[in-house]
């Protein structure tokens, strides 16, 4: 899979679980500061990318995650 | 050793305003002198001490011994009293230094036993788990009287044995403690008093006991009114509070016009502004706002955040609709809860709950609303900095500073009753995960709804907790023995009783095996039980028993879980525990230090720094108030922690090593 394709996926995740229109989600938005994630919707980001990859990540590593494009990196590391 | 006065004394007592019905019913000791005395009228059989050295009236200001404006009947008087400005002080005996000033009355009237065996109305605010208190009640006993209702025969027998007690407490005569000081206060009535108690602006106190000591000295502040109650030593109620019907235990603060009825308030609870009505509180209840009512529910290591309500009106046969809210929990500000509930243990409650719910088998959730539906987000609290916190300064907040402590209390974060909850839990979600399909956003459960993405995730996080629970339990037994043998290892790891997957349960603080509450409660029913100290003594034997217990069950536990077979483990075998014990406390940590991080990130830090002009004056305000991450001393006290697993893991790993093959 290439990192668009996983990019693409997260964003779709993302846009789902935060309840967001894809066009809002930018390559470089901060899940907190820019998209509006409370710690409990990080949660759910983290098992939603599960889901959706089909991965078990490292739940301490995944928190530190604070970007989409930072999240491309990390779960293109399990693929 | 009382005498008669003499007929000089009686002329000099005459001379300073003294009446006397009967000037031979007034005795007095031995080395008597009637200086000191005046204006006071005798009624009754009088005894009274010598008056003649100082009594310390507040700290660093003492006046001489004094009795003058009093009426006193049928009283004992202690040596170096300072009585002064009494309008009533009937039959009642006070030890020594004792201070009353500017008192309306202190009497007792018929025969009392002090708010002793006075029944309230817990839990269920229509009545049916009255709970009769009395000034040795323990947590445990109360919990027993209160929820095995079930056991017909256990409540009549403890019920019996309450009676018994009770029946020792009955006088017509009561009893002011030495050194005790009661000042400006309007009216006492049937309420004996323990030494070294304080009592100063108190409005009205009726049929009561303040069990004050002098290593835990009881205080109760201005305008107090308490009616048909109990306070444990080392309490403080002050500031307006009304209690009705209420028992105050050990180390409890009330005050700021508290309100409380029907209600009981155990060891280290804390009651300011707001309200309980008929609310079984256990140790460490703590409400401090005002708008919180807490009513008909059950706590213990419970914060209730401003605002926080529960109601029972959802009935239609009387108010007989309960809450239970397990150990450790907290509601949120303006959190709202519709009885029946029974919240899981160290959950957080937020919002307005329309629905009833039973979240028991999920501990550490946050239970929120979305949409008008209860929302549950399991395991979400096992890793919060809030939660490690609370956990490490109950034992550094216990103010119960006697010698005596009633409630026996269980501090451990996890015990075989938590870890027991978290495994159901985690059976739960895998059941859960499996049955629910993936068009599904929610999966239900006895009123709550779960976001089905988190099933898997959140029993992750569950088995992480229950895995280092159990392992650690092996490694503490390592970490500092020697052992040559795999033998001796075996041999150090056999449980010293036998124990097997035993159900445990929190009786109000203190956590204990089922089975051998169970014995308690058949000793009880068998009347091999005789006293209340009898049955808090079993209580107390258990709790001492509980560790090794504890231990056999997370034996039993590894076994169940992941057969592993302490008597028969091998090398390898235990090297794999330690290794995996290491990497799964550490990620346990890591997980708790990255929730103690958003308390410094950006949206921590807004609305500081408000006049700065950049960040780095910004950022000078923040840390001048709250400090750096890394300079916090619970950051540090954590970072410690996982240093300490590391070193903890190379010792352990060194001398299994070295083990022969």
């Amino acid at each position: 899979m290439n990192q668009e394709e996983v990019k693409h996926r997260i964003k779709k995740v993302v846009a789902s679980v935060l309840k967001l229109d894809m066009s809002e989600i930018t390559d470089n938005a901060n899940f907190i500061f820019d998209l509006g994630a409370d710690s409990m919707q990080s949660m759910l980001l983290i098992a939603a990318f599960e889901e959706e990859f089909e991965i078990e990540m490292d739940v301490d590593k995944a928190q530190e995650v604070q970007t989409i494009s930072g999240a491309v990196e990390f779960i293109s590391s399990y693929l | 050793m009382y005498r008669q006065l003499s007929q000089a004394e009686i002329e000099i007592l005459k001379q300073q305003g003294c009446v006397a019905e009967n000037w031979e019913n007034v005795e007095v000791s031995i080395s008597f002198s009637a200086e000191g005395i005046s204006n006071v009228r005798f009624a009754g059989n009088i005894k009274l001490g010598t008056q003649r050295g100082k009594v310390q009236i507040d700290e660093g200001i003492l006046k001489p011994a004094t009795i003058r404006n009093c009426f006193i009947e049928n009283c004992t008087i202690g040596e170096n009293v300072f009585l002064s400005n009494v309008g009533s002080l009937i039959n009642y005996k006070l030890g020594n230094q004792v201070v009353i000033e500017n008192v309306g009355s202190v009497v007792v009237s018929g025969k009392s036993a002090f708010g002793n065996g006075h029944e309230i109305e817990v839990l269920n605010e229509g009545g049916g788990r009255e709970l009769p208190v009395f000034d040795k009640l323990s947590a445990q006993i109360a919990y027993l009287l209160v929820i095995y209702r079930h056991n017909s025969t256990l409540i009549e027998k403890l019920k019996k044995l309450v009676s018994k007690y009770v029946e020792t407490k009955r006088s017509i005569v009561g009893e002011i403690g030495e050194n005790s000081i009661i000042q400006h206060t309007k009216s006492i009535k049937n309420v004996k008093i323990g030494p070294f108690a304080k009592i100063i602006g108190a409005s009205k106190l009726v049929e009561g006991t303040i069990d004050s000591k002098q290593e835990a000295p009881v205080y109760i502040g201005e305008e107090v009114v308490a009616e048909d109650f109990i306070v444990l030593s080392g309490s403080k109620i002050d500031g307006s509070a009304i209690l009705t019907s209420t028992f105050v235990g050990q180390g409890v603060k009330i005050g700021r016009q508290f309100s409380a009825e029907n209600t009981t308030l155990f060891a280290n609870s804390e009651a300011f502004h707001g309200e309980a009505c008929s609310v079984f509180a256990g140790p460490y209840t703590v409400t401090h706002h005002k708008s919180t009512l807490l009513i008909a529910g059950m706590f213990s290591f419970y914060n209730a955040g401003s605002g926080s309500n529960q109601s029972n009106h959802m009935y239609k046969l009387g108010p007989i609709h309960q809450g239970i809210v397990e150990r450790g929990s907290k509601t949120g500000s303006l959190s709202y809860m519709l009885w029946p509930c029974r919240v899981g243990a160290f959950s957080v409650v937020m919002n307005k709950h329309a629905g009833n719910f039973d979240t028991t088998e999920l501990p550490f959730s946050y239970i929120s609303v979305s949409d008008g539906k209860s929302v549950l987000t399991p395991a979400m609290n096992l890793f919060t900095v809030g939660t490690a916190r609370d956990s490490k300064k109950w034992p550094t907040r216990d103010r119960r500073t006697g010698s005596e402590k009633l409630d026996l209390i269980s501090f451990e974060l996890f015990n075989p009753y938590i870890i027991q909850k978290i495994i159901d839990g985690s059976e739960l979600l895998n059941k859960l995960h499996e049955t629910t399909p993936k068009s599904k956003e929610f999966a239900k459960h006895k009123g709550v709804h779960i976001n089905r993405l988190m099933l898997r995730t959140s029993k992750r996080y569950y088995d992480l907790a229950v895995n280092v629970f159990l392992t650690n339990q092996l490694v503490e037994r390592l970490k500092d023995k020697s052992y040559s043998s795999l033998h001796e290892i075996i041999k150090l790891l056999k449980p010293a009783v036998e124990s097997g997957c035993e159900k445990w349960i929190d009786l109000l603080g203190m956590i204990a095996e089922k089975k051998a509450i169970n014995n308690l409660i058949e000793l009880v029913c068998n009347e091999e039980i005789k006293t209340v100290e009898n049955l808090q003594n079993g209580f107390v034997k258990i709790q001492k028993e509980s560790a090794e217990r504890s231990y056999a069950w997370s034996i039993a536990k590894l076994k169940a879980l992941q057969n592993i077979d302490v008597s028969q483990i091998s090398k390898q075998e235990l090297i794999t525990i330690v290794s995996d014990w290491k990497t799964n406390s550490i990620k346990f940590k890591n997980m708790i230090l990255k929730d103690a991080e958003k308390e410094f990130d950006q949206l921590s830090r807004i609305g500081f720094g408000i006049d700065g002009d950049d960040d780095t004056e910004n950022t000078a305000d923040f840390e001048a108030i709250r400090g750096t991450y890394t300079n916090n001393s619970f950051i540090i006290g954590l970072k410690n922690e996982i240093a300490e697993i590391d070193s903890t893991y190379t010792t352990v790993i060194k001398k299994l090593e070295k083990l022969p093959e």
